[in-house]
């Protein structure tokens, strides 16, 4: 299986962990940072193959990290996996560059047709 | 034509007594239009007219004032003119008589040829007289000329004689006498050269005088004749009663000048009553001269310009109130639809924003339960992960199983909390041709069982089967649902369902959705769409269903309305376009998920 590195950005630091875990038995190798700062500091020194990214973060607010990241990286894809997201952030997330708009909980499965879908992208 | 008279009905039957607004009252600006409907009209009605009877009052006083005044001056000229003509009948024939006796003496006058020829010239003369006698001072007639025979008759007891002693000049009543004729006797005395007493009396016809009074009569409704100062009727009356009879009027008190007064006669009618005491210079009469006129009979051209007064003074005050009631119900109307429809949008804003506050807990709710579920799914997904490479675990089936369930309760949870997200929000949109008649009957397909068991009748009528809407599928179907759903804990066993659906003119659809059940009183009707109100049992229905319904049918830019009778039924009308707005359209359709 192909080795995907991916990050991982929530407060909710368990189920950051633990969907990390998730994504580690599966042949990825994750990244966790549970602020947006951090985040963003790792995307400055590091190349991620998907980063998975909540809204609502306790120092930068989510779409103000995703237009950073795609300022920084634009070509990294970015899913916002949410608990909550308005329609009108959803909009903005698009219009910002993001690849996917989702609703906790997640199908782990969905997430892995994405990679697969994007690793089979010509870059 | 039951148009037309509605048209006209409405015009001065104003909306609002029609309308029930319970529903919308707390909204009005102004409470009680009925109430200012009543006072403007009242007000403009009684601004109008107050002034129009004043003035028609006073008129109607003024005209009757001067034609009653016209009436009593009419009456007392011709009251003047019978008693100067009554006046100078009797004086006439009293000069001639004392002249008789003073220029011809006794003598000659006690010759009965003599007498007769003076009779005969007298006749001539002046008309009327019937008779002439001369009496001795004892009151014995000793002399006659005339067609009785009433010569040595004795007048010493008779009144006539008796006053004729004291005033030398006598005129008597009308009275029947000896001859059975009425007549009226008038009488002289004189002196003869050795100082006796003598005389001279003349019987007068009544026919002549009876002529003259009645020459003085205008019209029929005029009545003129004689009463003595008792009373008793003289000369024929019309109305008043027979000759010799008490008249029926009250005896008018004495004045020496001509009188007429308004009074009422004996059968309550207003008459004009004229009278005269007639004296002549010579000696006083026992007449008095009566002259009653019927005022309505005189008042025929007054009472003509009355009744057309009348008539348009009725006229005008209809006018005014049909002008003024059109216009004030148009005006009031017009002040009331205004009201009405900022009532309507306060009371939809309303329902919308409780609708959004709602919307925005049930996103709350949902927003704080996802957290935690999805650390349950990625833990359970993680321990499922973990059995599945661990050998041990990976051939416990029992335990694979159980992580199973934990995961299909957290998809159940997801969906309900997505659900409650759709509530708020535009999540799961699908916008695509809907089979109508295909959803119905999936949606029915929930409550087959249901249906048997209670023997509930579910029809569904819809006559074109490839009737196609352009609409979010899964909000349309969970409309449907709702309703279904709502219908059947409405009815009871054995009763019926109908659902109906077709074309409602070009670009919308209706649905109908119709049972006989329990139904709802009409102060339930208006609040149902309200979040929260339910009329089931508590803690059996959370008052959000036929709620969250409306904001599903308003966001499909439908309507929905509701018909109940208690006991009855109850039908729920959806109207939808048949292609959704354009613009909800792209919205919903760029969704990523």
């Amino acid at each position: 299986m192909k080795q995907y590195d991916l990050l991982i950005v929530d407060d909710e630091q368990r189920f950051a962990d633990m969907l990390a875990k998730r994504l580690s038995l599966r042949g990825c190798h994750c990244d966790v940072c549970y602020n947006g700062q951090q985040a963003l500091d790792l995307v400055r020194c590091k190349k991620f193959f998907l980063i998975l990214l909540d809204l609502r973060l306790p120092d930068i607010y989510g779409i103000e990290v995703l237009k950073q990241i795609k300022k920084i990286s634009v070509m990294t894809p970015v899913v916002i996996l949410t608990a909550h997201g308005t329609e009108e952030d959803r909009r903005t997330c698009m219009q910002q560059g993001a690849y996917a708009f989702w609703h906790k909980p997640l199908v782990i499965d969905e997430l892995m047709a994405i990679l697969a879908q994007i690793g089979e992208m010509p870059v | 034509m039951i148009e037309r008279l509605r048209q006209i009905f409405g015009a001065i039957w104003p909306v609002f007594y029609r309308q029930d607004n319970d529903r919308l009252n707390p909204y009005f600006t102004f409470t009680d239009y009925r109430q200012i409907w009543t006072v403007v009209i009242s007000v403009l009605i009684a601004n109008a007219l107050v002034p129009l009877l004043a003035i028609t009052i006073i008129h109607y006083q003024l005209i009757q004032k001067s034609v009653d005044s016209e009436l009593i001056f009419r009456t007392e000229r011709l009251v003047s003119n019978a008693r100067r003509a009554m006046t100078f009948f009797l004086e006439e024939r009293l000069d001639a008589l004392r002249f008789s006796v003073n220029e011809i003496g006794y003598d000659q006058l006690t010759n009965p040829n003599h007498l007769t020829v003076i009779l005969r010239n007298l006749k001539l003369g002046f008309g009327g007289l019937t008779d002439l006698s001369v009496i001795d001072p004892t009151g014995i007639q000793v002399a006659y000329a005339g067609p009785f025979k009433l010569e040595g008759k004795n007048y010493s007891n008779q009144i006539w004689f008796i006053e004729c002693q004291k005033r030398n000049i006598y005129v008597s009543e009308i009275f029947r006498g000896y001859r059975d004729l009425p007549h009226i006797i008038i009488a002289v005395k004189s002196i003869r050269p050795d100082g006796t007493a003598f005389f001279l009396r003349a019987t007068l016809e009544t026919e002549r005088l009876i002529q003259t009074l009645s020459s003085h009569e205008t019209g029929a409704h005029a009545d003129i004749f004689l009463v003595n100062r008792s009373g008793i009727i003289q000369t024929p009356s019309k109305h008043h009663g027979n000759i010799f009879e008490k008249m029926m009027l009250p005896l008018p008190s004495f004045s020496p000048r001509t009188q007429a007064v308004m009074a009422t006669d004996e059968q309550g009618q207003s008459i004009i009553t004229g009278y005269a005491f007639i004296t002549t210079q010579i000696a006083d009469t026992p007449f008095i001269l009566m002259v009653i006129k019927q005022k309505a009979g005189m008042m025929g051209v007054w009472l003509e310009l009355h009744s057309n007064i009348n008539w348009f003074v009725g006229f005008s005050i209809m006018v005014v109130i049909l002008v003024v009631t059109i216009t004030c119900t148009l005006m009031v109307n017009k002040l009331y639809q205004a009201d009405r429809d900022k009532a309507e949008t306060m009371a939809v804003m309303e329902q919308n924003n409780q609708l959004a506050s709602i919307g925005e807990l049930a996103a709350g709710v949902a927003h704080e339960i996802n957290n935690p579920l999805a650390l349950i799914n990625e833990t359970a997904g993680y321990v499922k992960d973990l059995f599945a490479i661990n050998e041990q675990y990976h051939k416990d089936k029992e335990l694979i199983e159980y992580i199973d369930y934990i995961l299909e309760a957290v998809e159940r949870c997801g969906t309900i909390t997505k659900q409650l997200l759709g509530f708020a929000r535009k999540f799961d949109v699908n916008i695509q041709m809907v089979n109508l008649k295909e959803m119905i009957l999936d949606v029915l397909n929930f409550h087959n069982k249901e249906a048997e068991y209670r023997n509930i009748t579910v029809q569904v009528d819809v006559p074109q089967d490839n009737l196609e809407i352009k609409t979010d599928r899964g909000k349309l179907q969970q409309i449907l649902l709702n309703l279904v759903n709502n219908a059947f804990q409405a009815v009871d066993k054995g009763c019926c369902l109908n659902i109906h659906a077709s074309y409602n003119g070009t670009d919308k659809v209706g649905i109908t959705i119709s049972d006989n059940g329990c139904g709802m009183p009409q102060d339930n009707l208006s609040k149902i769409f309200e979040p929260f109100f339910t009329t089931k049992e508590r803690g059996k229905g959370t008052g959000l269903g036929l709620a969250i319904t409306y904001g599903l049918v308003k966001k499909l830019n439908g309507d929905i309305s509701v018909e109940s009778k208690e006991n009855e039924g109850t039908t729920f009308t959806i109207t939808l376009p048949t292609r959704i707005h354009e613009e909800v359209t792209e919205d919903e359709g760029s969704i990523g998920r």
